[in-house]
């Protein structure tokens, strides 16, 4: 694929890009999208929908100092784009007269997502099965197991990029996802579960990383442990987390806080402590766009940068934030890579994309039993975080820790803390690795992230449960 | 707006679809012309403005369900969607419960809900950055409060054209506009984050910036130098905003979908009192100017209003027509979800509830998520303020709030008379006698 298909080309780009900035500005970008997506949903034991989704369309931004104007098409003719480029540059009032710098194509320096096979361009049949081998895991797995959702998703997303500055570049990325929800009854109880994964990857993901049965497993024998769960207990408690999905945690305490934006704006709890340690020496983490395969990777970011693996804390001092063009100019700071948006109808700006917490020297083992009386944290429902560093997860499924062993399965409780106390409590980092998967939401938008951590252990942090039900 | 009749394109589309092997097909043309400022410190963050347009389908073919949906309207591209859809309806299974929904003959005038302003049309790019900057500098005037997260004005005007194989075509215009301004108080690492937004069908009603600058002001000074609490089960008071979180969770634990999957605790418990009495709750898709009515689903089945709580007893779900089968009854026209969902005014200010507490809180934000729709759990960070011999004392922060929605429903004792009307779930303020409380 490539933009000619669409009757665009550099010299019409080129030609936008001098239509935008011409009642001023200092850069102006043109992102061109052609996303390509199919479903498929298996539920109550049959395949009930296949749905397929075409994405069309050109995004156009002038910056003008601090100021961003923006405007985006479905239509790529060039009158339309002509009319989009003078919408975008309404917000530039200085004019500077910047020269434009020719188109000149780049070639990414770096392919880190499987393109052999793509999911989407693959047989349906073969994605059928895929869903259906989920599917009927899940079910065999008990009798208890009465509703079960299986989905596929695949998309494929081309896109072209050029600037201001002379840039051109595409990049072609592939995502799937496989998910199973399955709920559990037992005539007095009933839970529902989700498991999922998948990645930048094609069909080999689902026979080398993991099986469609294996997910489908996953989900069922949650629902189940789930039916016989208590409510959480209350208050200030030990915590550990587990290393299957507790990045979220990361996430949301120290990734978030990291972004750029909310640095040179002075809205983060962390914009004036670079340098500063702010968490336990054994806590040291990045953020990683170049994980081959991964869901939150990429090789060039939503502006064309780089993606580039940043370190963010360092045995708990700060040391990195993860920045767009806007931001990294504000801050005086070398572009990383970090500027992304969800489709054509949004501007770029600082987010994640694999966030991870290095392993460290515990076994998970030796951290539960070093846990008197607490928590263990299993599978989340995702979390939050506000500027001012307070910020929360929910689980849904724990476990009780008494003297040492992993007790009473616990349900849907969430936890709350502030992230400049709560990094200086992580007492214990394991030697384990596991990534969640999720869709981050951000200002409205919505990317595609991993965050990963080892088994940790947070010597306290409040607990949402039910007063005197332990 | 646009003035182009989709439906005439939507009729060309389904022509050719059932010449080419359709036994059924919907399609759905939707028009968006969105703008939005965001002003921050004085100078524009971000300013977006477009039109965007897409459209969906969903086909049968004897009874085997394919969709499809893009925002490339080229008719060529369109029809080879069409003829690529009809093609991989093989790959589903017979779904005769997935049939377009029967024609059902409306009287509804979609100009009689007064669900499109055409003054929003005409409001200027200028117009709406002055009045984002101008709610932002009232906000920033108070010295108390220390940085703007953004002041924003936004609008909407969409157009929506629904046919089906069945005879449907239907189309409306809806708007909105909004305004909001979000602030941090504080100082050092000691931070507080609150704001408040209005969001309206049409301009006149939207209430004016000043008075939303000062709501912002206040909700975020009144949480300076917060405190954690102790856990305890204590009387609380949801404010309207939150209480419309509380019921937002409800309306998906209505919902069609979630209980003929069984994924709602409430599956199986009509015509039972799931609620004290005290409780009436209306899902309503006809109100005039309200942000929820439409004259019909996305399944072309006019909507109505719909009695869902009577006296504490439930007494519908809400129901697309894929769910009404599936449950053998008749939809609800909520195949798209809440229109306006609406708990029933109080005789009580919210002076009133806050009297009756010796000790309590009245929750005035949350964060995170915590809600599980199956077992009808919640558990959710939340911020207020403490109630102590009836009066509001002091700010707390950093608790959680949780309880089961069953048990949080049988508790409301009290509701009051202060709804807000910026989502489509309207609700005043709400006192449950008790729920638990985690802090220290």
């Amino acid at each position: 694929m490539k933009i000619q298909d669409f009757g665009l080309d550099g010299t019409i780009l080129q030609r936008i890009l001098s239509i935008a900035l011409a009642q001023g500005g200092d850069f102006a970008d043109i992102y061109f999208q052609y996303n390509s997506s199919l479903s498929i949903k298996m539920e109550e034991d049959i395949i009930k929908n296949t749905s397929s989704s075409i994405l069309l369309g050109v995004g156009i931004r002038v910056i003008d100092g601090i100021q961003t104007g923006y405007a985006y098409t479905s239509d790529v003719s060039y009158e339309k784009l002509v009319e989009t480029a003078r919408n975008a540059s309404i917000i530039a009032k200085n004019k500077h007269n910047i020269s434009l710098n020719t188109l000149q194509i780049k070639n990414k320096s770096k392919n880190i997502y499987d393109l052999n096979a793509p999911v989407i361009n693959s047989d349906i049949d073969e994605q059928i099965n895929l869903v259906k081998e989920a599917y009927n895991s899940a079910k065999k797995y008990d009798n208890r197991i009465t509703k079960i959702t299986s989905s596929l998703a695949s998309s494929y997303d081309f896109i072209t990029i050029a600037n201001s500055e002379g840039l051109i570049i595409t990049d072609e990325r592939p995502q799937t996802r496989l998910m199973v929800a399955a709920t559990a009854e037992d005539g007095q109880n009933k839970s529902t579960a989700i498991a999922n994964n998948g990645g930048r990857a094609g069909m080999e993901f689902y026979k080398s990383v993991e099986l469609p049965e294996s997910i489908g497993k996953r989900a069922s024998e949650e629902a189940i442990i789930l039916l016989s769960a208590k409510d959480a207990p209350s208050g200030e408690l030990p915590l550990v987390l587990g290393s299957e999905e507790s990045g979220v945690m990361i996430h949301e305490a120290v990734g978030h806080p990291l972004e750029a934006d909310g640095i040179w704006q002075k809205t983060s709890v962390m914009w004036n402590k670079y340098g500063e340690t702010v968490a336990n020496p054994n806590v040291t983490i990045y953020d990683d766009p170049t994980i081959p395969n991964y869901r939150g990777s990429l090789n060039v970011d939503d502006e064309g940068c780089d993606a580039e693996n940043i370190m963010l804390i360092e045995k708990g001092k700060i040391v990195g934030f993860m920045n767009d063009y806007l931001s990294s100019k504000l801050l005086g700071h070398k572009r990383n890579g970090h500027g992304r948006r969800e489709s054509f109808q949004s501007i770029p700006i600082p987010r994640m994309s694999n966030t991870v917490l290095m392993q460290g020297n515990y076994s998970p083992e030796e951290i539960i039993e070093s846990t008197k009386y607490g928590i263990y944290a299993k599978s989340f429902q995702g979390g939050m975080v506000e500027g001012t560093g307070k910020f929360t997860f929910s689980l849904n499924l724990g476990y009780l820790i008494e003297n040492g062993k992993l007790t009473a399965p616990i349900k849907n409780v969430t936890l709350i803390g502030m992230n400049l106390d709560i990094l200086k409590n992580i007492e214990m980092v394991g030697n384990d690795m596991g990534f969640f998967l999720g869709t981050c939401g951000k200002q409205g938008q919505s990317v595609a992230v991993t965050s990963g951590t080892p088994t940790l252990k947070i010597s306290k942090m409040t607990v949402g449960g039910i007063n005197g039900s332990n | 707006m646009e003035a182009t009749n989709y439906l005439d394109y939507n009729e060309e589309i389904i022509n050719f679809a059932l010449k080419n092997g359709a036994s059924q097909i919907q399609i759905a043309h939707s028009i968006c012309d969105d703008f939005e400022v965001e002003v921050r410190q004085g100078e524009i963050q971000q300013f977006n403005k477009a039109i965007s347009k897409s459209m969906g389908m969903k086909i049968l073919v004897d009874d085997r369900v394919a969709s499809a949906s893009t925002s490339d309207l080229r008719k060529e591209i369109v029809k080879n969607l069409v003829l690529s859809t009809i093609k991989r309806a093989r790959y589903s299974e017979a779904d005769p419960y997935a049939r377009l929904a029967d024609l059902e003959r409306s009287n509804i005038d979609s100009n009689s809900l007064n669900i499109y302003d055409p003054k929003i049309e005409e409001l200027s790019p200028d117009w709406k950055i002055s009045q984002a900057k101008e709610m932002e500098s009232i906000a920033l005037s108070d010295n108390r409060i220390t940085n703007s997260l953004g002041s924003q004005v936004s609008t909407s005007l969409s157009t929506i054209f629904l046919s089906n194989s069945n005879g449907f075509a239907g189309s409306f215009q809806a708007s909105s506009i909004s305004a909001g301004v979000f602030l941090q108080a504080g100082s050092g690492d000691e931070l507080y984050e609150e704001g408040w937004w209005e969001n309206r069908v049409a301009l006149e009603t939207l209430p004016q910036i000043d008075e939303i600058a000062k709501t912002a002001i206040n909700r975020t000074t009144r949480l300076i130098g917060a405190k954690k609490i102790e856990s305890q089960k204590l009387p609380v008071i949801f404010e309207p905003n939150i209480a419309a979180e509380i019921l937002g969770f409800l309306s998906a634990c209505v919902n069609g979908n979630n209980i003929y999957l069984n994924r709602s605790f409430l599956a199986g418990k009509l015509d039972s009192q799931i609620a004290n009495p005290i409780i009436n709750i209306i899902d309503d898709g006809l109100i005039p100017g309200g942000l929820g009515s439409r004259p019909f689903d996305s399944d072309g089945v006019p909507t109505r209003k719909t009695i869902v709580i009577e006296n504490g007893i439930l007494k519908s779900y809400l129901l697309g027509t894929y769910a009404a089968r599936k449950l053998n009854m008749k939809s609800t026209g909520n195949a798209s979800g809440i229109t306006n969902f609406v708990l029933e005014n109080g005789n009580n200010s919210q002076n009133d509830l806050i009297r009756r507490i010796d000790k309590g809180i009245l929750i005035t934000s949350t964060i995170g998520h915590g809600l599980n729709p199956t077992t009808g759990d919640i558990s959710k960070g939340a911020a207020g303020m403490m109630i102590i011999n009836g009066e509001i004392a002091y700010p707390v922060n950093e608790f959680t709030f949780s309880g089961n929605l069953q048990s949080i429903l049988q508790n409301i004792i009290a509701i009051a008379n202060d709804p807000i009307q910026n989502s489509q779930v309207i609700t005043p303020s709400i006192l449950v006698n008790e729920l638990d409380i985690s802090g220290k």
